[in-house]
């Protein structure tokens, strides 16, 4: 479903990813760990393909780097839900509004709109604050409202760049928690993290990033080498 | 699908109302802008009418020899009238001119009679022109042709205010259009600068709906309509202004508005250079998404 292949991306010579060859399966939960500046928000990039490969070739959910035409751009998009470390909710919208966002630019009708961004902001216990705006809320549920947004049109991936990074550790736990339950109902979760001990053993495969380069995957259990 | 066109329209609606007061001010600035244009516009057409009404009664008078018969100044009418140029042609006889003399001058009659039977005024033959023909190069050509044939004492046509009128209203038309060009540049480039500025200050918005999988085009209408209603709003705004300035000075400088043609092409003009500003607004705002 999502196949990195020899992908490497030079920034002016300098090479920000090299030669990076992996794949993520249907459902799974892939934990991408490294120092700051080792290539996470790079390589997540490449993903959602806001950039492309100088060498080599990304393929998501059926998309591929090399082929993808700019109007494939949103439709490869609707398939994957991203959450930022920073949030990025537009603060002039209500909660209800931001997580309806992506419905909205995909011409999904206002009632079926209201009925999944009400299951979801219940799902999520965040339907007492439907009206607020994003100014008004703690950075946990400012989070969480980011999550609700990257769910609601049903992303087969999800993409989590250091979603903890703003938050303290009770509710860093919260949200790692919540990425768990996404990902058991099916979702493939790809989370972006300095501190790979956040995500219990077992749960997920784990990769690390170092100045661009994959160190050692297949063999890096995330806890070993720390 | 109409949904989606219905969210972005409702988008730059939802756009202009946050920042209502400084659109307003963008509007009052190229309405007044328009309004010179407008102005100028009047003045241009009105001038250009007036001309048009001249040179419709610019034609060329042929006063005749005395020794002429009747036969001879209708054969020189007929030659006349097939000649380029020459709409119609009419013999005026002396008796004809005559009475016509009676009838414009009355008070000046006497002066006939004073001067005796054996005295008439010149036999002569009216010409008009063709449209075309009514410039000062070509009713001067003509002139001299037929101040050369025979029988033709005189000729008279309005060589004193032909060529001066011509070239006014040459200039003022190049004048026009060069204004115009001026003020949708200057349009151009007002929009230009508020859109990317909306752009800029909307960069999270433009970031995050491209990331959720917005169509490109859903990014660009909310900022493409702003820029389309800046100047046909603008354009319209100051059409307002002119025909409450018209009507003003209606009783004191007596002139006609603008006919419905012109009024559509200020508007089209004020559509297209803000839909032009906007364009090139966003080429050089929204940027590559990169997170
Ligand atoms: N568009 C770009 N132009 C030039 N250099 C870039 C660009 N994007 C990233 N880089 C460089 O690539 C390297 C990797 O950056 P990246 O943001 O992917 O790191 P990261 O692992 O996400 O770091 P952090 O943990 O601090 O978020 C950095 O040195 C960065 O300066
Ligand atoms: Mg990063």
């Amino acid at each position: 479903m999502l196949t990195f292949q020899n992908v490497s991306r030079f920034y002016n010579d300098w090479p920000a990813l090299e030669n990076i060859n992996f794949k993520v399966q249907r459902g799974e939960f892939l934990v991408v760990s490294g120092p700051s500046g080792a290539g996470k928000t790079t390589l997540f990039r490449h993903i959602w393909m806001g950039d492309l490969p100088s060498i080599g070739t990304v393929e998501v959910a059926g998309y591929r780097s090399d082929r993808i035409r700019k109007d494939d751009l949103p439709l490869l998009r609707r398939k994957l839900g991203i959450v930022f470390q920073d949030f990025r909710l537009l603060p002039e919208r209500t909660v209800f509004d931001n997580v309806a966002l992506p419905l909205q630019v995909a011409g999904t009708s206002p009632k079926a709109i209201r009925r999944r961004v009400f299951s979801l902001l219940a799902e999520m216990e965040l339907n007492h604050r439907r009206s607020s705006y994003p100014h008004e809320l703690s950075g946990g549920e400012q989070q969480r409202v980011a999550i609700a947004r990257a769910m609601v049109a049903h992303p087969v991936i999800l993409l989590a760049d250091e979603p903890t990074g703003n938050l303290d550790p009770e509710v860093s736990r919260r949200v790692i928690d919540l990425l768990i339950e996404i990902n058991r109902s099916g979702t493939a979760v790809i989370l972006a993290t300095h501190d790979p001990r956040q995500v219990p053993a077992g749960t997920a495969r784990f990769l690390y990033l170092e100045r661009g380069h994959l160190v050692n995957p297949g063999i890096w259990d995330g806890y070993r080498q720390l | 699908m109409i949904h989606l066109i219905k969210n972005a329209i409702n988008e730059g609606l939802l756009n202009i109302r946050r920042k209502l007061g400084s659109f307003l001010i963008t509007l009052l600035m190229v309405s007044l802008s328009f309004m010179v244009f407008d102005i100028f516009l009047i003045i241009s057409w009105n001038l250009g009418t007036a001309l048009k009404n001249e040179q419709e009664n610019v034609g060329i008078e042929v006063f005749l020899r005395d020794n002429i018969t009747e036969v001879e100044a209708v054969n020189l009418a007929d030659i006349i009238s097939g000649m380029e140029g020459v709409r119609s042609v009419y013999y005026v006889s002396p008796e004809e001119a005559e009475a016509v003399f009676r009838a414009d001058l009355p008070e000046q009659a006497d002066l006939l009679t004073l001067l005796g039977p054996q005295f008439h005024l010149p036999a002569s033959i009216q010409i008009s022109l063709q449209p075309d023909y009514r410039t000062s190069d070509k009713v001067g050509g003509l002139a001299r042709t037929v101040s050369g044939m025979d029988g033709v004492e005189d000729i008279v046509y309005g060589k004193e205010y032909l060529p001066g009128l011509t070239r006014a209203v040459d200039i003022l038309a190049k004048l026009v259009i060069l204004a115009g060009l001026v003020l949708a540049v200057s349009l151009s480039l007002v929009v230009a600068n508020t859109v990317r500025l909306a752009v800029t200050r909307r960069a999270l918005a433009v970031q995050i709906m491209s990331i959720v999988g917005a169509p490109g085009w859903f990014v660009r209408v909310p900022f493409l309509g702003e820029g389309l209603l800046t100047g046909v709003a603008g354009a319209a705004g100051s059409l307002l202004l002119t025909v409450a300035v018209s009507w003003m000075l209606s009783s004191s400088v007596p002139h006609e508005f603008l006919p419905v043609k012109w009024v559509m092409l200020v508007l089209i003009l004020g559509a297209s250079s803000g839909a032009a500003g906007s364009w090139i607004g966003m080429k050089s705002g929204i940027p590559k998404p990169r997170s």
